[in-house]
């Protein structure tokens, strides 16, 4: 995104604002004092009644019997009560989501998409030995930028802090700890770099590794190059005479605080095997783990406590996302399972003394953010063990405890202050302080951040996807929240939620999703436009060479009139993957008794014993087809002179509309 | 519409994962002993015993024969009627891989299957109640050097690393012929074809990397002599994953499993590993091995085969139902294998049915799937024949397993209870319970409001039939 776009983004969430107090005068104000307030410091019992001063951004007193200086503005904290600034422990917070460019021929209604490439999150550093997705020198503070409509809508949650890293990658990079607020990336940074992050998604572009086993290949492979490089380093520093120099080798140099565990990696392990392999390779290679995700931690809960490695718990419980299909398999016990138990996963490692923090990380939807936080005390994980995932596990974690993560004098002050009780699913926050300074919150009613734009995804889409040798039909369901997508696909790739979904107030939109193409799993990420009720892009496939898709809106038919009349002949644009094509269509009903001719390029199809609804009308057939049968179905509606509907077939799928022919 | 759920909820919950409950888990645990009283014994090794009994203690076989004594507290299973074999092992399985083939590169000796293990894979479930209970999980046949492989016992329901079969040689895949020729056949754009393209590349790739693997060996050694003479300033040479299997291989440390078809590059492996001074151990597949089945025995390598799978690719014209007779006449060490989550479960079968080609002996043909596979994969110390001393792995069969119409009963590992018919009936009901509670469970309610999808006009495509694939992106 470019810093245009940025600042145009800023200067509309802000317009509608009082211009922030930080940012006018910074040093007019800079002592507060929250009096009478309930303080839940975290670190000690909670404070009935007391006050909170904060002067030069940070915490300067703290207590019942502390008075509040005479150059403070003063907050009447009745009612209110005062917690530490709340961390989201994985983020990618800062750093600019890659954005579609631009396909070369966007004209209005079709076409150009052929030239999109697959979008990459994968940051580069400059000059590096490794390809992109395995540089572990790539920093996260090179990339964060200060504003933008996510940190903001963060903040609007309470958040203060938030640990940053790159979205993608296999080494992702170096995260940071930043505070919320700033006007440069230097002056939101708490502690750089946090830890080395590691995602095991093999790299996209068809190049080594593309397997798991080829990552785990690559990454014992690179840590024994980083500890020879070392060794090779420091025999030419003894005795450069004789011996040839060396390359220099910032990847390699980068594993090294890694391996003699000075800087924690971060793993990337959701599943009870995931976290096993990651574990084992910790272990295999002496270093300070912490596990990011950690969906089934719970049942590895002994190991990481006698290993001590901490998590970064995900609060991106997943769930059913589209209503029961009945003629659908029923989905597997194990899926039902994985489901309830995730909401448990917080108790029971609080319960086996694991320590971690939450993190929205992939949230699919950031409102989610503290109805899950109820789940999970719903299930078993008390109210302070919730709050300290918040705080001071937190920071204890990202190594950060001794300036934030409770209300203690000489810390940074960072404060999230509610009207009621924080922990519910929809807290009420009254002020949010970050490096002592307040926040301007918006109402509540505007806290979830808005797609400008009326696009409107939503709905029951009916995809055909062109894989290149095949034309494969499926269902795509999507809701949208604001500029977020949460869904599922059902149908001839398979069934899977979607995730890493996005969509942008101009129609572009991407998502991954697990999908089953030829007996075998892989993961597919769909780009495309939506305009309308219709949409089309581009599919690539990990592993595979990549394809197109198209597809239409389901939308509930008309309702035939009493009296609609279906007989005539209805001139139709059939539209097959990309390409329409001209057909007729001759319906006749009388006494209640349907029948039709199909004519189109691919042939003449008798239509038989047609049933109608008020839905519309439907034909079962069979057509010849390169001397095959062929089972298809032909539904429709219509409503006045317009004619609409698909033909469906193991071979294919088409959409028509149409008119009636004038006689 | 009642019944039919019913027997979907009844179809899933046999296929879903299995928890147990606490009584069974007591029941299956390994310091038990059982006595399995009154069956007929398919010794493998030493023959048939007829109303035998057989006491596993402690993991391992204690006593075959007949008024076998057991202690009191013991776990007696009257196995009248019934037969005892040892634990089928499946010499080529890619079940428990979460991924199988690392296709990018021709030569990836650095990648390991035992890092990809999926203990939870529902097939090994199904596996153990066709029998079995050991498998050599290999990489697929991508690349001319694949993977590292993995063996393991079934032990479903344990951690991953409990799989591991103790002990067992550790193995490579490598691939000939038109997989690994023809892979990456479609490349994404902006990448170039991958070499090698030909049979002569195949051999081209597998002789270069073992020049490298010799170059990488001597590397080493040359490091270790000078540091054993203290020589100052020394930097070890690079660690090469790639290259150290391949010198294992060299060492006689590592088995290579190869897949083939063609007699040609069957010789041309041979000469290959005689020019380097190391052995295959199975050939795999070995579609056309009975034409150079002499060879294939001078060599000293096994082949682990199918019984009447072929003409599902050019190069797989050529086979034969009689391969497996043959190539054990001429003195070659036989194994049926699976390559496939759906053939794994009757591996029995596949053994009946070189009886019907090639007139092999019932013992031969039980050899096929139990101890000859445990020498190819250099097990047969611990499984493959029910000699006292030997790992308590076997199955309780309620038929001779070389009829169509026997099923196991029940199948242990080391002593354990893996898989129990009438547990699994049992525990039908339960599952059902839990699915329906589950089913209530917020989280698996769906949405409000949303709608549900179009019912796909057909369940699943055509070109994805279930009964096509032969188990990951592997071609048999």
């Amino acid at each position: 995104m470019s810093r245009i776009a940025l600042a145009l983004i800023a200067s509309v969430s802000l317009g509608a604002l009082p211009p922030r107090s930080s940012q006018a005068q910074r040093s007019a104000v800079d002592t507060y004092a929250i009096t009478n307030a309930r303080i839940v410091t975290v670190s000690g019992p909670p404070i009935e009644r007391g006050t909170v001063v904060i002067r030069d951004g940070l915490i300067a007193a703290v207590g019942t019997n502390v008075s509040a200086p005479a150059d403070a503005r003063l907050i009447d904290g009745n009612g209110l009560t005062v917690y530490p600034g709340l961390f989201d422990s994985n983020t990618s917070l800062g750093i600019p989501q890659p954005s579609p460019s631009p396909s070369p021929a966007t004209t209005p209604g079709g076409g150009g998409f052929g030239g999109q490439r697959p979008q990459t999150a994968i940051l580069t550093a400059l000059n590096s030995s490794q390809p992109a997705g395995l540089q572990p020198e790539v920093l996260a503070e090179d990339f964060i930028k200060p504003g933008g409509e996510q940190i903001e809508a963060a903040r609007q949650m309470g958040i203060t802090t938030a640990l940053s890293a790159p979205r993608q990658g296999i080494w992702i990079g170096q995260s940071a700890l930043i505070n919320l607020a700033g006007d440069t990336t230097q002056e939101m940074i708490v502690r750089s770099p946090v830890a080395l992050h590691v995602g095991f998604t093999p790299l996209r572009s068809g190049v080594y590794p593309n397997s798991l086993m080829g990552v785990f290949a690559v990454l014992r492979q690179m840590m024994l190059d980083a500890g020879r490089f070392r060794e090779v380093q420091q025999a030419y520093a003894r005795s450069p005479r004789g011996m040839k120099r060396p390359d220099q080798d910032r990847a390699l140099a980068a594993l090294l605080p890694v391996l003699d565990g000075s800087l924690p990696v971060v793993m990337y392990a959701d599943s009870e095997r995931e976290i096993n392999r990651a574990l084992d390779l910790a272990e295999e290679f002496k270093l300070r783990a912490i596990i990011a995700g950690g969906v089934e931690a719970g049942k590895v809960a002994e190991r990481l406590r006698t290993r001590n490695v901490p998590v970064l718990l995900s609060l991106n419980f997943s769930r059913r996302t589209t209503a029961a299909m009945p003629e659908a398999d029923p989905e597997p016990l194990r899926v039902l399972r994985e489901r309830v138990e995730a909401q448990k996963t917080a108790g029971q490692l609080a319960a086996a003394r694991v320590k971690f923090a939450f993190q929205s990380g992939a949230m699919t939807n950031p409102a989610d953010f503290y109805p899950n936080i109820a789940r999970a005390i719903d299930n078993g994980l008390s109210r302070e063990d919730a709050l300290r995932a918040l705080t001071t596990s937190a920071a204890e974690i990202l190594g950060v405890n001794d300036r934030l993560g409770s209300i203690e004098t000489g810390k940074i002050a960072n404060l999230t202050v509610t009207r009621g009780e924080l922990l519910t699913r929809n807290p009420t926050f009254a002020y949010v302080f970050i490096d002592g300074r307040p926040v301007d919150l918006k109402p509540a009613a505007a806290t979830v951040p808005v797609a400008a734009s009326s696009t409107s995804a939503t709905g029951s889409w009916t995809l055909t996807v062109n894989t290149g040798s095949a034309d494969l039909t499926m269902t795509l369901v999507l809701q949208q929240e604001a500029n977020r997508l949460r869904g599922s696909i059902q149908g001839a790739l398979g069934s899977g939620e979607i995730s890493n979904a996005s969509l942008d107030p101009g129609g572009d939109f991407r998502f991954t999703v697990p999908v089953t193409l030829e007996g075998q799993t892989t993961e597919a990420t769909f780009t495309g436009k939506l305009a309308g009720n219709e949409m089309q892009g581009s599919v690539t496939f990990v592993g595979r060479a990549p394809g197109t898709f198209s597809g239409s809106r389901a939308q509930a038919a008309p309702a035939l009139a009493e009296n609609t009349v279906l007989s005539g002949t209805w001139l139709l644009k059939l539209l097959v993957g990309l390409k329409t094509f001209p057909g007729t269509l001759k319906l006749e009903q009388q006494d209640g008794v349907l029948s039709g001719l199909l004519q189109s390029p691919f042939g003449v199809t008798r239509l038989e014993s047609g049933s109608l609804d008020d839905q519309g009308f439907r034909f079962q057939s069979r057509a010849r087809i390169d001397g095959r049968v062929v089972e298809m179905t032909v539904e429709g509606s219509v409503s006045g002179e317009e004619i609409r509907g698909t033909v469906r077939s193991e071979i294919g799928f088409a959409r028509f509309t149409g008119t009636r022919q004038k006689t | 519409m009642m019944t039919r759920l019913t027997i979907q909820l009844l179809i899933c919950s046999l296929i879903a994962g299995i928890s147990l409950p606490p009584s069974f888990a007591q029941d299956r645990s390994a310091a038990q002993e059982t006595l399995i009283r009154n069956a007929t014994v398919l010794t493998v090794t030493r023959g048939t015993l007829t109303n035998a009994d057989v006491l596993l203690r402690n993991g391992k076989i204690a006593a075959i024969g007949k008024n076998v004594k057991a202690s009191a507290n013991a776990r007696v299973i009257d196995a009248t009627g019934k037969f005892v074999l040892p634990g089928i092992v499946d010499c080529h399985s890619h079940s428990m891989l979460d991924t199988i083939n690392e296709s990018t590169l021709s030569v990836t000796s650095m990648a390991r299957t035992s890092d990809v293990l999926n203990p939870h894979d529902i097939d090994l479930y199904r596996a153990l109640a066709g029998g079995v209970t050991s498998l050599n999980l290999l990489h697929g046949s991508a690349n001319a050097i694949g993977g590292l492989n993995t063996v393991v016992k079934i032990k479903f329901g344990r951690p991953a690393a409990e799989f591991i079969f103790p002990g067992a040689m550790p193995g490579i895949k490598f691939a000939l012929g038109e997989n690994p020729k023809r892979s990456n056949s479609q490349p994404q754009p902006g990448q170039t074809r991958r070499y090698p393209m030909t049979r002569m590349g195949v051999e081209e790739t597998i002789r270069d990397a073992f020049t490298r693997a010799r170059d990488y060996k001597k590397s080493w050694e040359e490091y270790r002599a000078s540091a054993s003479r203290s020589e100052k300033n020394l930097v070890a040479p690079r660690r090469d994953l790639q290259l150290e299997p391949l010198v294992e291989v060299l060492e006689g440390k590592r088995y290579v499993h190869a897949h083939c078809y063609r007699a040609d590059e069957i010789l041309m492996l041979i000469n290959l590993a005689n020019d380097f001074g190391f052995k295959i151990r199975t050939f795999q597949h070995t579609l056309e091995g009975y034409k150079v089945a002499r060879e294939i025995a001078q060599h000293g390598a096994g082949a682990s085969i199918f019984a009447d799978n072929w003409a599902y690719k050019i190069e797989a014209y050529d086979a034969i139902p009689y391969n497996a007779a043959i190539m054990t006449r001429a003195g070659v060490i036989v194994s049926m294998n699976s390559d496939s989550d759906e053939r794994a479960r009757r591996l029995n079968i596949e053994a009946a049915k070189v009886m019907r080609y090639g007139d092999l002996s019932e013992e031969e043909a039980l050899k096929l799937v139990t101890w000859n596979p445990a020498v190819q994969l250099g097990i047969q110390q611990r499984v493959g024949s029910l000699e006292v001393g030997k790992d308590a792995d076997l199955a309780i069969w309620n038929g001779h397993p070389l009829s169509v119409y026997a099923r196991v009963d029940t199948t242990f590992i080391d002593g354990e209870i893996f898989f129990d018919r009438q547990q699994d009936l049992a525990r039908r009901p339960d599952l059902l319970k839990e699915r329906a509670q589950l089913e209530a469970a917020e989280p698996n309610r769906p949405p409000p409001g949303g709608t549900s999808p179009q019912a796909p006009r057909r369940r699943r495509p055509t070109n994805a039939d279930d009964d096509m694939w032969e188990g990951g992106v592997e071609q048999p």
